[in-house]
């Protein structure tokens, strides 16, 4: 509410400004020249892209660089495309239909390591941090409430662990059934945050193996690939229990009575790595400065989005879900998607609550390519069996490093801070990559990223390696 | 000039427009009346009709994905669809407006928002003021429930609890092998279970009435919401339009980059040093070229329906020619040769009920491996994946009319051609071809038609700009107007074929001599 007052003022202020400059339009002229100067200095190889992306949140910092003229101020003419899903995108960022595109973190590593499509891709920008949230039918949350009645207020006491679902799991399991629930991709974080989750109260997800590539063996649940949109249908329509998908359809589950949002990613593991921007190494390679000047105007557009008031309000937000919610992009309601986007999130009709950090785009360092994030999705696929053998954690770190291109990223960053548009403190200069130990995970597993093995080991549920492989 | 009319009427294939004519140059009024009113009447009627019923029946069924759209909502959509199309179309050509033009495209985009400014400010405090009407009311109902919810939730559990006890304690006096008693014991637990189910049924009842106070509908604060949300969507359009008539224009960004080159040659002419001259130098050409650039570039116009329509039908009409293309010359020799017949047969057969939904992912790995950078190739691969997909699936029909039509040349001609001793080629354009027509044409019919059903799946899997993504995208954004946005793609969809096929019958009229039945 205060932050929409203050827009609505700022507009009006702007508005009166603009009239004045009406009349000084040819001082305008001069004002002009002395911000497109520092633009194109880039000697660009190619200024008409075309970026891909899927409909959900998160793509909102390729939609505001495009909006709100990022791009153009690099000279650049980015087409913004709707892909039909997350194989169809990926397939064509490779066949070079597209440039670049909004990408599951897992993505680019899988594909780089062969897991599915192989192919080399790279990304210098993670777009976001957290976003995605576990929904369950009504049923299911009627009978988690039963099970533990500290659920069964208006507003339960956050984090909700899996406890209350592991009765429910069982007794389906005694009468010969297993839960269904659905995830959006093999390689996407809520595959393994869903997993995660579920693991860390003891229900079994399933194993990937080299003959099943459904992730089902000795599953307790199975988890299954359905595209984001489709997922309040299919919940509704009963082939699955619950699942774990990016917003906005969380939130229209709520709205239209067909789940609950038991939780979010934020709480399973405290600011995760969510999507990047991926293209091929070979369009990279190809394009040096089209790709610097492509992160320069995500890093200002990620920025522009985490814009804050003295008050800690979001300040651009609401201009955000504007322009999301044009059928072209997101496309979703203004009040659905605005729900997350400007920092609630509503778990059921009587409990709305307030979640500044439920989508991340610029603090915390958030958008560096951090190696230390790879690593993580590196354990998860070795954890479910996506990655097949033991690996030393010398691999671990080597496809790290082809995969994220923090030198990129800099190269845009040093640019930007050259032109004042953004502060020296915005950006990790020195860092190795690693982001320090952190337990804030659901269970309070300690996770650093300079040892995966020790990692993959400290957890009860999922592959083990053995230990001698840390030090190799 | 009467007879003109009705044989155009005829090849036009509107022969409900017949009797009118008749009727407007007198000829038997009664008969033609009665015409009028079982072709023209009739089918207006009842579309009037399933309208009616259409909004009857439409706010009756509402299901939690949402509400079945009443022709007034489709109408809605439509016009959104329609808005989009033309907001973008404007904001291209305010990209590229100069001089005069451009000064009163901002004047009048600057009225606008200062007319709507007040507009939205009054839109967000009425939605503000429903919400806190609807807050009172959850307040005011669901508090006092929730409350009452608690207690006999506790209530309940401690008589649960109790009863257990009372069961356990019970069963300690329980002599051991005595089995009249055990059994008596028995049904006392079933029954404990059984009321321990019929609570769990009264909590559940309660909540749904917990439940439906905080479902309650409030039209009041859809209807504003609705409002400020169209005042403050226009706004957004309106500062984007701004953006591109001034700090984003072409005009004003070539102007000021030419100032910078400007500069830049003052550098360049006053440089001392090698070094320094060199730098300027290139830094000049530098800037030259961008300039270049910004001369020929557009604004990044995204797909709306109105172009992705015409994109549709460039798709199916190459798919379509593809067919032909393929599907006669081999009719035609499938209808000479009877052992091309036999060796044919099989495909046939075996590819004909194929659907488009198997090929498409085929067509796409043949196509992509034959295009290796799509930038510079003359045809998108998806656009040119889908219009293969349309010509394997439509190209039967015709294939099959066209080997019918040749097989059953009439003897007559036939032998003619032979007393002439006309040679295979004029025997097969003077003689064959003429005769076999009005079913290779009726073949060719079925065919676009069938292309026109399949292209709509082809370019949804494909992703190829068209009716088939829009309805996918529009599906996918799960907005309270996809629903509405579907039926709009019905009716285009539908009406677009109907045109089509109107033109086909055209054709096929135009190559009948007997007139032979082609209506419907």
């Amino acid at each position: 509410m205060d932050s929409a007052k203050i827009s609505r003022v700022h507009r009006t202020l702007t508005y009166l400004i603009h009239m004045k400059a009406k009349a000084f339009l040819a001082n305008a002229l001069v004002v002009l020249t002395s911000f497109t100067a520092n633009a194109s200095d880039l000697d660009l190889e190619k200024d008409e892209l075309k970026v891909g992306f899927i409909k959900l949140t998160d793509c909102a910092p390729i939609v505001i660089a495009k909006e709100k003229g990022f791009f153009e101020d690099e000279g650049l003419q980015v087409e913004v495309i709707a892909q039909p899903n997350w194989k169809t995108l990926l397939d064509n960022v490779i066949s070079g239909n597209l440039d670049g595109a909004h990408m599951l973190s897992g993505q680019p590593i899988a594909a780089t390591i062969g897991f599915g499509t192989k192919a080399h891709i790279v990304t210098a920008y993670t777009l976001d941090l957290n976003g995605n949230g576990i929904t369950v039918s009504n049923n299911i949350w009627a009978q988690m409430q039963e099970n533990d009645p500290a659920l069964d207020t208006p507003q339960p006491k956050h984090p909700i662990s899996a406890d209350a679902l592991k009765p429910i799991v069982e007794e389906k399991l005694d009468e010969g059934e297993k839960l269904q629930m659905g995830m959006v991709f093999p390689v996407s974080t809520h595959n393994y945050e869903l997993r995660y989750w579920l693991a860390a109260s003891g229900i079994h997800p399933g194993m990937y193996t080299e003959t099943d590539t459904g992730g089902r063996t000795d599953a307790d649940v199975e988890l299954s690939v359905t595209p984001p949109p489709m997922m309040p249908q299919v919940l509704e329509a009963g082939n699955i229990q619950g699942y774990c998908v990016g917003e906005p359809w969380n939130q229209q589950a709520v709205f239209k009575d067909i789940g609950v949002p038991v939780t979010t990613n934020y709480d399973i593991w405290k600011n995760n790595p969510e999507k990047v921007f991926g293209v091929t190494k070979e369009w990279s390679d190809e394009n040096p400065n089209t790709h610097v000047a492509v992160i320069k105007a995500l890093i200002r557009a990620g920025k522009w989005l985490d814009e804050k008031d003295a008050s800690g309000n979001f300040v651009n937000r609401e201009e955000a879900v504007r322009i999301l919610s044009q059928p072209n992009y997101v496309g979703a309601d203004y009040d659905v998607i605005k729900n997350s986007m400007t920092g609630t999130f509503t778990f059921q009709k009587s409990d709305q609550r307030k979640m500044p950090e439920f989508n991340v785009f610029f603090d915390n360092y958030c958008t560096y390519p951090w190696y230390s994030d790879g690593v993580w999705f590196l354990t998860q696929m070795r954890r479910w069996g996506q990655i097949t053998e033991s690996k030393p954690a010398s691999w671990y770190f080597e496809v790290v490093e082809e995969v994220y291109q923090p030198d990129i990223y800099l190269q845009a960053a040093t640019l930007l801070l050259e032109d004042g548009l953004i502060e020296e403190s915005d950006v990790p200069w020195n860092t190795n990559g690693y982001k320090p130990a952190t337990t804030e995970f659901i269970d309070g597993i300690a996770y650093d990223g300079r040892d995966p093995i020790g990692y993959l080991n400290s957890h009860t549920i999922g592959n083990k390696d053995p230990e001698g492989l840390a030090k190799k | 000039m009467k007879f003109k009319i009705l044989k155009a009427i005829d090849v036009a294939g509107l022969q409900m427009l017949d009797p009118v004519v008749r009727l407007f140059y007198g000829e038997t009024p009664r008969e033609q009346l009665r015409k009028i009113v079982l072709f023209i009447v009739i089918p207006v009627l009842t579309i009037i009709l399933s309208v009616l019923l259409w909004s009857y029946l439409a706010p009756r069924h509402t299901t939690k994905a949402g509400e079945v759209p009443t022709p007034g909502v489709v109408l809605d959509a439509a016009r959104g669809i329609q808005q989009f199309h033309t907001w973008e179309n404007q904001k291209a050509d305010d990209f590229l407006l100069t001089g005069e033009a451009r000064q009163n495209a901002l004047a009048a985009v600057d009225t606008r928002i200062a007319e709507l400014t007040p507009l939205s400010v009054a839109a967000a405090a009425s939605v503000e003021e429903a919400k806190a009407t609807q807050q009172a009311y959850r307040e005011k109902y669901a508090t006092p429930l929730e409350a009452e919810y608690k207690q006999l939730r506790n209530d309940l559990k401690a008589k649960e609890d109790s009863q257990e006890e009372a069961l356990i304690a019970e069963a300690d006096t329980l002599g051991v092998n005595d089995v009249a008693a055990r059994q008596a014991y028995l049904k006392k637990v079933a029954a404990f279970d059984a009321m321990e189910e019929a609570n769990k049924e009264t909590l559940r009842a309660f909540k749904d009435k917990i439940d439906a106070v905080y479902s309650e509908k409030f039209p009041v604060l859809e209807a504003a919401q609705t409002t400020y949300n169209t005042i403050e969507a226009e706004l957004q359009y309106l500062s984007k339009r701004r953006d591109y008539l001034t700090a984003d224009n072409q005009e004003l960004k070539i102007a000021s980059a030419q100032i910078e080159l400007k500069e830049l040659e003052t550098g360049f002419l006053s440089a001392t040093t090698g070094k320094e001259t060199f730098k300027a130098a290139e830094r000049m050409l530098k800037k030259q070229e961008s300039i270049d650039r910004i001369a020929t570039s557009e604004y990044s116009r995204p797909w709306t329906f109105p172009r992705q329509i015409w994109r549709s039908l460039a798709c199916v009409f190459l798919g379509f020619f593809i067919a032909t293309a393929i599907a006669i010359p081999l009719g035609i020799f499938c209808g000479l040769s009877r052992v091309f017949m036999a060796a044919l047969t099989p495909f046939i057969a075996l590819f004909k009920p194929v659907s488009p939904i198997v090929w498409l992912p085929i067509i796409f790995i043949i196509v992509g491996g034959f295009i290796s950078d799509p930038d510079v190739s003359m045809f998108h691969p998806a656009f040119l994946s889908s219009a293969i997909t349309v010509a394997l699936c439509s190209l039967w029909p015709t294939l099959v009319n066209t080997a019918l039509g040749v097989a059953s040349v009439d003897k007559d001609h036939i032998n003619v051609a032979r007393v002439l001793r006309l040679g295979l080629v004029s025997r097969l354009f003077k003689i064959v071809l003429p005769s076999a027509l009005p079913l290779i044409f009726a073949g060719l019919r079925i065919s676009l038609g069938v292309g026109w059903m399949v292209l709509i799946a082809a370019e949804l899997l494909s992703s190829s700009e068209g009716i088939g993504k829009f309805t996918w995208d529009m599906f996918n954004n799960g907005s309270s107007e996809s629903f509405a946005q579907m039926f709009v793609v019905v009716f285009v969809v539908g009406i677009v074929g109907l045109v089509l096929d109107r033109i086909m019958i055209v054709f096929q009229r135009l190559v009948s001599f007997d007139g032979a039945p082609t209506a419907l």
